[in-house]
């Protein structure tokens, strides 16, 4: 089901800080165009306001500015500005006229269920012990509806926001569904384009056209570089990478014989992670020359569940993803008494513990909790989904959540169907799909992605949390993917030499080691055996768009929460949260890294009952 | 204000275009949120309400930028360049080659603004004007993504320009014209300016030439008021008041608004004299 996309100059944050031509002829002209001559384009935002990261129809402009007066005189007062920087929860600033709209409702809901709120403060703030305390957050009142609770345990999900009264909920839903059939206020459409590359020197194959078409439109190509010092003197070892890359791509394997040769000496006079990174990239780039390729990449799935425990440990991605898709579900969970999660890769089950504790902490008694697990056939025929499950069992016992686990093996989540997964109806139970790091698997055979996207809806889940790598690896020029893949890695391979632990610690080693097969997949690979395939949030967007999904927006308590705990690694500086148009992304200085999106289906599109 | 504030408003409205208006507006009411009476700010909040763009060394429009980071103090810059004519070169930070060898291009190190506590060098509303500059002055830009109050304070603002300045000065790949040197003019806005300036005075006292500074309504104060900071308090979004607050948060504890970070007037007095800056 298409949904009308608006064409606009596309959202905050993300790589669409230009103008959307309609030759675009952007790139090619270089130089003179200027700024705006035309305030407005054909989907009727304004443009100024677009590239400034601001999505706001023209015709809405006059409203939205009566609303900033209105807003302006009644908060004349302390108490009104300080309960609104305080308590609310702010969503999605690119939608100014939702943003603003948002504030006029809070502040007309100031006075209301003091009983309950200071209840349900009490609450948690004796079953949350307090362990950060170097923030500082704006004091509890017992007038405040909700407080976004600072103190809390890392390993249990904060806040009152998670647990919202009735009448917050009203107004919670009327912003996350305010996504009319209309197609106003969605999620941001991108430029509608052709395939762009600056350096394309062939056509997309068919099969990369079938997919375009099926998704929508490929976003403009950006690429953002991020250098840390080293990469600076580095620079000869980057140019040299590149254009050995180059030399495979035009099948002159001759050339890219003699510039790898140069390859060795010239990232061994380099430090840290620029000559890490350039080992794993120059041994993918030997794989291509030498034709060596292994089939072994996805074989032994407890070897590469093991390295990704050393990254877990290492560096905050993968906690992010856990945090900030937890937080979504338990809020989409907020009044269930029986409670659903798809996992569409359990590996060790490692973001589940945080989600059944925090449930466990629910002000009126923990739900049922159910989570099917999927995982891909072990080698050794071991059920590693039952031990998962079990230790998760015991987990949940200890703490008193009623707690069902059920695995099921599938060699692609293709081969998924809902039937089998013994769902109940969504009045009974309210289920959440959680994928992390699976969906980019799909993106090798057209169709899959479609198929797995229409499953996910026949669940009927109330939310669908998606976490990707932030990065276009599955572009089809190959030295597009290698200039891509080699920034992205460059900066996630920094922000490990930032971590602070000295070498030769094994997390550390074993992070590299993750990396780096993901590395050698992206850039060795091709076809089936190409898993890798990452591509950014604008596109994603894109599909679950046209698949018929409405975003469900996080808001600034989760990104409140994500900062924190990004606060307690070592490091913790060069780590960035953003938001993006109601999604989250966490990223190593100015270089967004992963996304956090969350989704459900689209109003209308389903027989879900109106809640 | 709050008397009058109507009037204000209107006002304001009827000279700014709608857009800009709503813009500055919005930014108003969220600076309104952030900033806390006893003087402490909510970052949190503030970062999620900014807009941000990455670096893109795909140029657009001509201009292409990229960043860079000093591990050792995190300081990061953003450097905005002209895209190259061959197209080839494309997508890649050139980083061994002067800028040119014949002619003088201009690098202009460029302080956002935001009153020392709010934005970054990849806001939104700095990343685009740091392209128009690019374009329009056919010159090199560097923003710099220095230090803000009130979690720093003065003269934090001024040490991450200086190094800055210095960082600039040392790249090869920022020289230009037959004489092989960096040619650096200072920009800022708002508290932007106030840091070129302060950037310029030093740089005079030690001796690294800088050609000019470009000062776009630089923020600057006293402990009395001028006659226009009277006239025009509320009127274009900017109150007396939150001034006061951001002097109070950039400024040493206990300092006042004659402190020479903020009023250079009295202090120039005394610099003028050993350097020779107008």
């Amino acid at each position: 089901m298409k949904r009308e996309h608006q064409e606009t100059i596309g959202g905050a944050g993300s790589s669409n800080g230009n103008k959307a031509e309609s030759s675009s002829s952007s790139m090619a002209t270089g130089k003179g165009k200027l700024w705006v001559e035309d305030d407005q384009d054909a989907g009727g935002m304004d443009e100024l306001l677009a590239v400034l990261g601001y999505k706001i129809k023209s015709s809405e402009m006059a409203d939205v500015a009566q609303k900033l007066e209105q807003l302006e005189m009644v908060l004349g007062s302390e108490d009104g500005f300080s309960h609104l920087a305080s308590d609310t929860v702010h969503y999605n600033p690119s939608d100014l006229s939702g943003w603003v709209q948002n504030m006029l409702s809070e502040f007309n809901n100031l006075p209301s269920t003091d009983l309950d709120s200071s209840i349900l403060l009490s609450n948690n703030q004796d079953s949350q012990p307090s362990t950060i305390t170097s923030l500082d957050f704006s004091n509890n009142s017992q007038s405040k509806v909700f407080v976004d609770d600072s103190e809390y345990d890392l390993r249990a999900i904060p806040g009152v926001a998670a647990y919202p009264q009735k009448e917050f909920d009203k107004s919670n839903d009327r912003k996350r569904m305010k996504l009319t059939p209309d197609g106003s206020s969605t999620a941001p459409a991108v430029a509608v384009n052709s395939l762009q590359s600056s350096n394309s020197s062939c056509s997309p194959s068919s099969s990369q056209q079938a997919i375009m078409a099926v998704s929508g439109t490929l976003s403009e190509p950006t690429r953002p570089v991020v250098l840390i010092d080293s990469q600076e003197t580095g620079v000869h070892l980057v140019h040299t990478l590149l254009a050995c890359a180059e030399a495979i791509q035009q099948e002159n394997l001759k050339f890219a014989d003699a510039l790898f040769k140069l390859i060795g000496p010239l990232a061994s006079s380099q430090a840290g992670a620029m000559r890490k990174v350039a080992r794993y990239f120059a041994e993918a780039l030997a794989r291509r020359i030498y034709k060596i390729f292994p089939q072994d990449y996805c074989l032994d799935s407890s070897y590469s569940d093991t390295l990704e425990m050393h990254f877990y440990e290492t560096c905050p991605y993968i906690k992010f993803a856990h945090f900030t898709a937890n937080q979504a579900i338990l809020e989409a969970f907020a009044n269930a008494s029986r409670v659903h999660v798809i996992d569409f890769g359990l590996k060790q089950g490692m973001q589940w513990p945080a989600l059944i504790q925090a449930l466990a902490l629910r002000p009126g008694g923990p739900p049922a909790f159910r989570l099917t697990g999927i995982g891909p056939p072990q080698p050794d025929n071991t059920d590693a989904l039952q031990q998962v499950g079990w230790k998760l069992a015991q987990l949940a016992q200890t703490i008193g959540v009623k707690f069902e686990f059920r695995g099921f093996v599938a060699n692609s989540l293709a081969d998924l169907e809902a039937e089998i997964l013994d769902l109940r109806p969504p009045e009974v139970e309210a289920v959440a799909v959680n994928s992390v790091f699976e969906l980019h698997r799909l993106l090798d055979r057209p169709g899959d992605i479609d198929k797995v996207l229409g499953s996910i809806k026949a669940m009927r889940p109330k939310i669908v949390t998606i976490v990707e790598q932030e990065a276009n690896h599955n572009g089809p020029v190959f030295l597009d993917r290698f200039n891509e893949a080699l920034h992205y890695y460059s900066s996630l391979f920094d922000s490990l030499e930032g971590s602070g632990l000295t070498p030769p610690s094994q997390d550390l080693v074993m992070s590299e080691l993750y990396l780096g097969r993901q590395i050698c997949n992206v850039v060795a690979y091709e076809g089936a055996d190409r898993v890798e395939r990452h591509e950014t949030l604008a596109q994603w967007r894109t599909r679950f768009d046209s698949a018929g999904f409405d975003p469900v927006h996080l808001g600034s308590n989760a990104f409140k929460q994500a900062s924190m705990l990004l606060a307690l690694f070592a490091g913790g500086d060069g780590y960035r949260v953003e938001e993006n148009n109601g999604c989250l992304m966490l990223g190593w200085h100015t270089r967004p890294l992963i996304a956090t999106s969350a989704w459900r289906p689209a109003a209308g599109d389903s027989q879900l009952p109106s809640q | 204000m709050a008397g009058s504030s109507e009037v204000n408003l209107n006002e304001s409205r009827r000279i700014v275009p709608l857009n800009t208006w709503i813009l500055i507006s919005n930014f108003k009411l969220a600076y309104n949120l952030l900033r806390r009476p006893d003087g402490t700010f909510n970052r949190e909040l503030a970062e999620f309400l900014e807009r941000k763009v990455q670096a893109n060394t795909i140029p657009v429009n001509g201009v292409f930028s990229f960043d860079h980071v000093d591990r050792t103090t995190g300081l990061l810059n953003r450097v905005y360049q002209p895209a190259p004519e061959n197209e080839a070169q494309w997508g890649i930070a050139e980083l061994e080659k002067p800028l040119s060898t014949t002619e003088v291009v201009p690098v202009i190190i460029f302080f956002h603004g935001g009153s020392f506590t709010h934005s970054s060098a990849d806001s939104a509303i700095y990343d685009t004007f740091c392209r128009r500059l690019v374009s329009t002055c056919k010159a090199v830009v560097v923003s710099v993504n220095y230090r803000r109050s009130p979690e720093y304070r003065y003269p934090c603002a001024y040490d991450d320009g200086w190094t800055a300045l210095k960082w600039v000065k040392s790249r090869t790949w920022l020289q230009s014209g037959k004489d092989s040197k960096v040619h650096v003019y200072l920009a800022g806005d708002s508290s932007g300016g106030n840091i070129a300036h302060h950037v310029a005075v030093r740089a005079a006292e030690e001796e690294i030439e800088v050609l000019g500074n470009i000062l776009l309504h630089p923020m600057f104060g006293g402990q009395q008021r001028t006659e226009s900071e009277k006239m025009l308090d509320g009127k274009y979004f900017v109150t007396i008041q939150d001034r006061d607050w951001y002097w109070r948060a950039y400024l040493p504890e206990g300092e006042d608004r004659d402190h020479p970070a903020c009023n250079i007037f009295w202090s120039e007095w005394h610099k003028s004299r050993r350097t020779g800056v107008p």
